[in-house]
């Protein structure tokens, strides 16, 4: 096994393991914490692939952004701390079955497909200056779109969140 | 790369002043505070001026912003359709009584109502599954926003949330539907998938076929989610129930069309056999998919009258019609060929009228009376006669009894399924059609053969506007029903789609 190789099984046995843990800690800011290793290792994997970009966004976004907020809002919201999460009381058996069904079935897709190999690897020197120059060329429409979705959301979610002043219940 | 950003960018103008209009109504929020009905001007204004902008916008067929969006004549109705929708949801929200108690917020209101209308034009010319993912988002959370946007009622509330649930994981799996099919094809550009596909490669074979099987059914599920097809369509009674009513129409009719323009596109350019002369276009590339969308048929449209006869709320009785009716559209996407989805859009032509013009009155009940249970319609037709009788053609109409606009939807749909092997599709269809009589004459007979439960026979008075605008509904209603030609002319003419070799 080359060196690539052994730093690959290592992030994603991070990735895996920590994502377990996501699922079945009864304690919410356990699972909470343990996110950030599955975002840690999937970032690892990104630098693996040559996707730099994704990988720094990753951290910066995931885990510098949105995790820490989930952290101060489990932590805020003290009700919450001490809460065991109902688990394991829902339909097992049959959870379990299809679960392991969905699970070999999509194993055996990612192994035996043939899947597109980009002809060419990107270069060693980055992708950012690639996907600066995509973002504003190819991909200039999805990209102004997402800004417009984003401030859609921010708006909706501010007229969710916010109180009325005056609160009439039907 | 044939195209430049600027020619694009002049290609889009309606586009680009439905967006435009967007902000320009988040501004005018800003600036003039409870002034919400200003802000609702200014979206009607904005509508208006991409609605004189779509006739100077060519037809195509080409691709703009590097294929990401199909200028097409296929593309143009959905867009003349969707915002020609908009418009008129605007106008009755402008009436409804049921946005008046949030009325201070009713500026944000318009403002999602241009979102989600840019965001379903951006669905109607998607060529590009990034493109169609992005547009389908957009309308998706627009529309969540505005399901929970009365949120003092707790029904709404409930519906929003139950709305994004669903949402999220339809999303979801169609993303990742979306990433399989990508890592398979190495495109996520239709034409292109559809080119690798029809070079018979490897990908038609094995496990790398199963994959793509798994891809597109996953994708199906999200949009199916769109068009509530069953088994995707669980959201639609409790969302189209608690919802504001103006936006259950605005989804059960604009949000339903950006779907099937995105699902026709999507099974037309990518699967679908263009050379075929027959009059079914058959799908080349091993599956069947015209009979997987059969089945998907046959389920929407007998699931959705079925249960349909046991409502006893309109709102909720017109979700599971709008769900029955999203089945017999199916058919013509099944069919597939130019007749076919020809089919399809006079369908909705008709389907425009009928059901806005049964929202409506609906709605304007509902303001009147406080409820929208059907025993509360009882003795309605002699309490509010011209109301009462466009009420009672706006049912004909979705039944598809003759004369009226409906008749000859239904009618043109089934005879392009007639034609094609497909002809038990069209059994099926006839004879849910005869349960869908059955609901809808519930209503009729509560409305013209029953007394008033409490006994009340006194007239219910409606202002002159809503008269009005229902009799604005009658017309087409009729009117369609007797004379269509000029309809069928224009939908044959908007089949054209941007295909593969093109």
């Amino acid at each position: 096994m080359s060196y690539p190789d052994v730093l690959f099984y290592v992030f994603a046995a991070l990735a895996a393991v920590s994502a377990l843990v996501v699922v079945f800690a009864r304690n919410v800011v356990y699972a909470a914490f343990s996110l950030l290793f599955t975002f840690l290792g999937v970032a690892g994997i990104y630098v693996l692939l040559h996707a730099d970009f994704l990988a720094v966004a990753q951290i910066m976004i995931y885990i510098g952004g949105i995790l820490v907020l989930l952290i101060f809002g489990v932590m805020l919201t003290t009700r919450v701390t001490n809460v065991d999460l109902p688990g394991g009381v829902l339909k097992t058996m049959p959870a379990t079955i299809v679960s392991g069904i969905l699970l070999g079935t999509l194993l055996r897709l990612v192994t035996r497909a043939s899947w597109f190999v980009e002809p060419e690897l990107p270069s060693p020197e980055g992708t950012t200056a690639a996907i600066g120059d995509r973002l504003v060329t190819t991909h200039l429409l999805p990209f102004e779109v997402a800004g417009i979705l984003l401030l859609v959301t921010i708006m909706g979610a501010a007229l969710i969140a916010r109180t009325n002043g005056r609160r009439r219940d039907a | 790369m044939p195209e430049t950003i600027s020619s694009s960018i002049a290609n889009f103008r309606p586009e680009l002043a439905l967006a435009l209009t967007f902000i320009a109504a988040m501004i005018m929020e800003f600036a003039a505070r409870g002034k919400g009905r200003l802000t609702g001007a200014v979206v009607l204004a904005g509508f208006a001026v991409a609605l004189a902008l779509m006739p100077f916008s060519p037809a195509g067929p080409e691709r703009i912003f590097s294929g990401m969006i199909a200028l097409d004549p296929f593309s143009v109705f959905f867009k003349y359709f969707v915002i020609v929708t908009g418009i008129v949801i605007v106008l009755f929200s402008f009436q409804s009584q049921e946005l008046r108690r949030d009325a201070p917020r009713i500026g944000e209101y318009f403002c999602f109502i241009a979102a989600l209308t840019f965001g379903m034009t951006l669905m109607a010319g998607a060529a590009n599954l990034l493109m169609i993912y992005i547009a389908i988002e957009l309308v998706g959370i627009s529309s969540y926003i505005l399901a929970g946007f009365t949120k003092s009622v707790r029904r709404s509330s409930e519906a929003a949330l139950k709305y994004v649930l669903y949402g999220a994981v339809s999303s979801g799996l169609m993303l990742y539907g979306m990433s399989l099919i990508f890592g398979l094809m190495g495109s996520l550009d239709l034409v292109r998938i559809h080119d690798v596909l029809a070079r018979g490669h490897a990908i038609t074979t094995g496990w790398s076929f199963a994959t793509m099987m798994i891809g597109v059914v996953l994708i199906l599920a999200g949009l199916g989610y769109k068009i509530s097809a069953v088994p995707f369509h669980f959201w639609t009674p409790d969302v189209y129930e608690g919802a504001p009513i103006t936006i259950t129409a605005f989804l059960a009719v604009a949000s339903k069309a950006a779907g099937f323009a995105v699902l026709i596109r999507f099974f037309t350019v990518m699967f679908f056999d263009m050379y075929t002369t027959a009059n079914v276009r058959a799908s080349f590339s091993g599956v069947n998919w015209n009979l997987v969308l059969a089945v998907l048929s046959v389920a929407t449209m007998t699931v959705g009258n079925f249960i349909a006869v046991w409502q006893d709320n309109l709102k909720r009785m017109l979700a599971y019609s709008s769900i029955a009716h999203a089945g017999y559209l199916l058919m013509g996407v099944v069919v597939s060929s130019d007749s076919g989805i020809a089919a399809v859009l006079l369908y909705f032509i008709m389907y425009f009228f009928m059901n806005l013009g049964a929202f409506y009155v609906v709605m304007a009940v509902a303001d009147k009376i406080g409820s929208e249970h059907i025993d509360d319609y009882r003795g309605f037709g002699k309490r509010a006669p011209t109301v009462g009788v466009g009420f009672a053609i706006f049912l004909i109409s979705l039944t598809g009894l003759p004369p009226t606009g409906g008749f000859v939807g239904k009618l043109i749909l089934f005879s392009a399924v007639v034609d094609s092997p497909f002809l038990w599709l069209a059994v099926v269809a006839v004879l849910n059609t005869v349960v869908s009589l059955y609901y809808y004459a519930r209503v009729l007979r509560n409305m013209y053969l029953r007394e008033p439960l409490d006994g009340d026979i006194s007239p219910i008075r409606f202002r002159p506007a809503v008269v009005v605008t229902v009799v604005l509904f009658i017309i087409p209603n009729i009117l369609f029903g007797l004379y269509f030609e000029p309809l069928v002319k224009w939908t044959q003419a908007s089949v054209a789609m941007l295909l593969p070799g093109a």
